[in-house]
């Protein structure tokens, strides 16, 4: 049911400098469990800038074509993590996908993640994610007695664990993990990056417990390194790194 | 609902919306080290296999007279040899655990239900199970003497 | 209707609200509601840093910082609470070190700090490194460690619960108290009345009253707006930051950061003209100046770009590994957005709307104030939301940080502790019929106008008309414009008429507080016949201490909640402007120089 299009640039009428608009068609997959017995796809024109992201022409479509289109969004600049969607069979950030980098010649396709319950249009229930974070207990766990000013630690020790830092919970890694979408009980990429943050911390005490829990069944030894989730990072974060690193964590006591 | 706070609670309180579909839902799952060595197993037997198997066709394929020397005589000859008899032994047990526990990972990333797991592991189980018992077998039970009118050395000396 | 009760609720998860919650709970029981996910609330956005006079890395005191902060809010600043604040300052970084911020370190790793716009050494000798910080993500690292620490308590979270009303009753000593609030549940359309002793605001701000701005879609002064809908007063909301380095044409900030390690505003002649303006501190200079003298080049001609609509920012002179080291995510950014490589291009930069000074009064144990003296008990607010005031009428930059740890840290005690012995408040009969009324009113239409279009027209005339340069007359048309969505607000249909997700709903609800917002910023800058900080007259340039050395009070009349329906209006006729007294202890105004 997708529409032919015909991406055509308009050509840069107007202004000297004016950045050039064109038509692109977005095929979304629309759910809502109150009128759809399933998924279906729906086909929207519209007209974009060379500037625009993924995240505007779901904004025109909602705003002026189809008010019931649901997504989550926020800050629109890629550091909030609400709206990671999958984009033409990739995982993105909406908000950070420029229409022209994702070849507008062909309908764009727009899904929401995989592997978690799909609540209603690109809306999906972010508990079971979320669960998975609490567990590794993504917090840190230091003994005895607090110092009265800070914490020393070398610039040194800080870069160790700087990239998964970066981490916003967006949850595009953690979804576009093939072992994830089987039965969603792999604790998944995003829980051990975050568990990583903390492994690799100088200040941190809490470090076996957190490798024991990710010594699990469904923890690190169910990575397949299939880089998924490095492509998929928004934040550019070396996620399957990371998930190595614990492995060598686990087998060697050293971190 | 009430809120934990205690501090040494580390697993958080309950969130006011819970995964809805069981499927969904993390189940807290046993530890122990199960998964780490046969990670470990796969890195080493990957190994040992590439020496294993790579020795095992240079000596069949490309010492003497390469593959037209391998015949019945010259398995015969080699089992007799204890070295031989471990050699092949290895590779077969390492061979089949590997394979076995390869497509033991691949049935738990791509079966979405537990009945369907635990019967393609039970298939997975018994064919393992009979490869690993009838090579064995055949590794220590061969008799290279089994035609009484063989005419192999080991058996015309007798 | 479902009904809940817990001793303390807290509104927003943002800094304010998980610093507030990660007291409260410990304390007693506690509640927080969000209208999204914890970790995707605004302060995620903020990047430079956090002001601590910690002196790691030279001579710095807390009293020098407290001077920065009222002369950067040109002297409308209350002192108590900047005395407060930049006190607390040092325990506050310190405290979130302990949690595990990762901040970055000096070489004998101690929290390394920077410089930032407006902080000086030795009351305006020279820029001094106050700053502390997380490369160019503090604030997403602020808020990931509260969110982790909350996580480790087991705080207990309403994600996507939109609380659309406050519920305010009369206790037993004949006083208005806070009794709870009424929230809107997005996964399923269902209403939740929160019964609690203690009601914490922690909203955040109101960008989205302007087109250009670097807030979120999701800041439009719901917090503000229910206050102010309920009978509680608004202060200084005339007074807007707009950030002098938004990316041109989209708003996305760019860090003050940028210019405290070395980065330097250009015209198009490739003219450092911030030292024609700020001789001293030139482009570290507080932002109103520098969105000022931007707005100025531009307006003068001396713009780059193709319109002449921009100035540059240019790092091209930094080390790329300095940069990458230090201003990663901005470069990003840059690259992303206009593909343009910050390491050999200067990247286009104008104002955006970035902060609101103004919001619900409080004094400084974060009680809400009801007019210029009287607390509303039960009722607390911090964060962008409330307004102690400690930013006066110009934010110094890292100070909303602080901002949200000092005083979201005193507004989950005092919660707390006032919960600890209050007595219950009964709930207002029907506590849930105003939302229902409001929600019912919207969803049940059936032909009207867009919320998009209406949402547009009141962004484009606020930026246009209330922006960096004010006059009476681009004001009163703003009004103008203000008053007819008024009344068009009244025909605004959703299409989606559902119950799960109903984000078009949303956004209608969004809308009405927006332009409540955007008409008593307005009425309040107009007012105002003065230049001061944020709030620029180019009919009134001067700065006017006999006349509006004091904080603007917004009232109007309250909604009644009982007998609320879908007809009934939702906004006041008038909005009536009272004046509330600075408070001065040590610093007497000066002339704002630098």
């Amino acid at each position: 049911m997708t529409a032919t299009v015909e991406a055509k640039t308009e050509g840069t009428e107007g202004k000297v400098g004016a950045v050039p608009t064109f038509t692109v068609t977005l095929r979304i997959a629309r759910y809502d469990p109150e009128v759809d017995s399933e998924q279906h796809w729906e086909s929207y024109q519209v007209t974009a800038h060379a500037t625009d992201r993924v995240l505007d022409a779901l904004h025109q479509i909602k705003w002026e074509q189809d008010g019931s289109l649901s997504f989550r969004r926020s800050c629109a600049h890629g550091v909030c993590g609400s709206d990671a969607m999958r984009i033409n069979g990739k995982n993105r950030l909406a908000c950070k996908t420029l229409i022209k980098d994702v070849n507008p010649d062909k309908p764009i396709t727009v899904e929401p993640i995989k592997g978690l319950p799909v609540e209603k249009d690109l809306i999906v229930d972010m508990e079971p994610f979320f669960d998975a974070y609490r567990e590794v207990m993504p917090f840190l766990i230091t003994t005895g007695n607090e110092p009265t000013r800070e914490r020393i630690q070398s610039q040194q020790d800080r870069d160790r664990f700087d990239d998964t830092t970066k981490c916003i919970l967006c949850a595009a890694c953690t979804t576009s993990c093939p072992v994830f979408w089987n039965d969603g009980q792999y604790f998944g990429p995003a829980a051990i990056v975050n568990a990583h943050r903390f492994i690799f911390d100088s200040r941190d005490e809490g470090g076996s417990q957190r490798l024991e829990v990710l010594n699990d069944k469904e923890g690190v030894w169910r990575c397949r390194t299939t880089f998924n989730c490095t492509d998929a990072c928004p934040r550019g974060i070396q996620v399957t790194q990371a998930i190595q690193e614990v492995k060598r964590a686990l087998l060697t006591s050293r971190f | 609902m009430s809120a934990t706070t205690s501090e040494t609670n580390y697993h958080a309180g309950p969130d006011a919306v819970s995964a809805k579909t069981s499927r969904y839902r993390r189940v807290s799952k046993g530890r122990g080290n199960f998964e780490l060595w046969s990670w470990v197993f796969m890195r080493g037997s990957g190994v040992l296999l590439l020496v294993l198997v790579f020795g095992h066709l240079f000596v069949n394929l490309m010492l003497g007279e390469g593959i037209h020397g391998v015949d019945f005589a010259f398995v015969a000859g080699k089992w007799a040899s204890p070295f031989w008899q471990t050699w092949d032994l290895l590779m077969l047990w390492l061979a089949e655990v590997h394979g076995f526990n390869g497509v033991r990972t691949i049935i738990n990333d791509y079966t979405e239900k537990d009945s369907t797991r635990w019967v393609l592991k039970g298939l997975l189980v018994a064919s393992a199970v009979l490869v690993l018992v009838l090579g064995t077998l055949v590794i220590f039970t061969f008799d290279p003497c089994v035609d009484p009118s063989s005419t192999l050395s080991v058996c015309t000396g007798r | 209707m479902q009904t809940h009760k817990y001793d303390v609720v807290i509104v927003g998860a943002g800094g304010a609200g998980m610093r507030a919650a990660l007291e409260s709970s410990t304390r007693t029981r506690t509640a927080v509601l969000t209208k999204l996910y914890p970790t995707r609330s605004h302060t995620g956005a903020a990047q430079g840093g956090m002001c601590a006079a910690l002196a790691n890395v030279e001579e710095d005191n807390w009293e020098w910082h407290t001077f920065d902060t009222v002369k950067g809010g040109d002297y409308l600043v209350d002192q108590d609470a900047a005395e407060i604040m930049c006190r607390e300052a040092i325990d506050a970084v310190i405290d979130l070190e302990k949690m595990g911020l990762p901040f970055n370190r000096t070489p004998e790793g101690k929290i390394d700090q920077r410089r930032f716009g407006g902080h000086t050494r030795n009351h305006g000798e020279a820029a001094v490194r106050r700053s502390c910080f997380a490369a160019d993500r503090t604030g997403h690292m602020i808020l990931q460690t509260l969110y982790q620490n909350c996580v480790k308590q087991g705080v207990e979270f309403f994600n996507e619960f939109y609380v659309l009303d406050l519920l305010m009753n009369t206790g037993a000593d004949g006083v208005e108290h806070a009794a709870g609030v009424v929230a809107y549940e997005l996964a399923t359309g269902e209403i939740h009345v929160f019964q609690a002793k203690s009601v914490v605001f922690a909203t955040g701000g109101t960008g989205k009253v302007f087109k250009t701005t670097s807030n979120a879609h999701t800041l439009t002064g719901d917090g503000m707006g229910v206050a102010f809908r309920r009978g509680i007063p608004l202060e200084d909301m005339e007074f807007f930051q707009f950030h002098p380095t938004g990316l041109a044409g989209l708003g996305i900030l760019l860090s003050e950061a940028a210019r405290g390690e070395g980065g330097i505003l250009r015209n198009a002649d490739g003219e450092r003209f911030m030292e024609r303006y700020a001789p001293t501190i030139k482009d570290l200079a507080p932002r109103d100046i520098v969105a000022r003298s931007m707005a100025n080049e531009v307006r003068e001609g001396r713009g780059a770009g193709p319109n002449k609509d921009y100035v540059l920012l240019d790092l091209t002179h930094l080390e790329p590994a300095h940069i990458d080291a230090k201003l990663p995510d901005i470069t990003e950014f840059a690259r992303t957005y206009l593909g343009v490589e910050p390491y050999t291009e200067p990247v286009p930069v104008y104002p955006t709307a970035h902060y609101a000074m103004g919001g619900v009064p409080t004094n400084v144990e974060t009680e809400v104030l009801r007019n210029n003296t009287d607390v509303v008990p039960g009722l607390y607010a911090a964060g962008e939301v409330a307004c102690v005031s400690v930013h006066g009428s110009n934010r110094l930059g890292t100070n909303s940080l602080l901002d949200i740890n000092v005083f979201g840290r005193r507004a989950g005690i005092a919660a707390a502790e006032y919960a600890a012995n209050a007595a219950w408040v009964e709930l207002p009969s029907n506590p849930a019929s105003l939302v229902d009324g409001m929600v019912e009113g919207i969803r049940g239409r059936e032909s009207g106008e867009r919320v998009a279009d209406l949402r547009r027209e009141l962004q484009e005339t606020m930026d246009r008309n209330v922006q960096v340069f004010r006059t009476e007359g681009s004001m009163k048309e703003a009004l103008g414009v203000i008053d007819e969505l008024k009344e068009r607000y009244a025909n605004v249909v959703v299409q989606d008429k559902g119950r799960r997700y109903n984000t078009d709903l949303l956004e209608a609800v969004e809308l009405g507080f927006l332009i409540e917002l955007a008409e008593v910023i307005t009425l309040g800058a107009l007012a105002r016949k003065e230049s001061r900080g944020g709030h620029f007259r180019e009919d009134y340039e001067a700065r006017d201490d006999v006349n509006f050395m004091r904080h603007t009070m917004a009232y109007r009349a309250p909604l009644a909640g009982e007998g609320f329906g879908a007809e009934s209006a939702l906004f006041a006729d008038e909005v009536r402007l009272d004046y509330k007294p600075v408070t001065v202890t040590r610093y007497q105004p000066m002339e704002r120089k630098y």
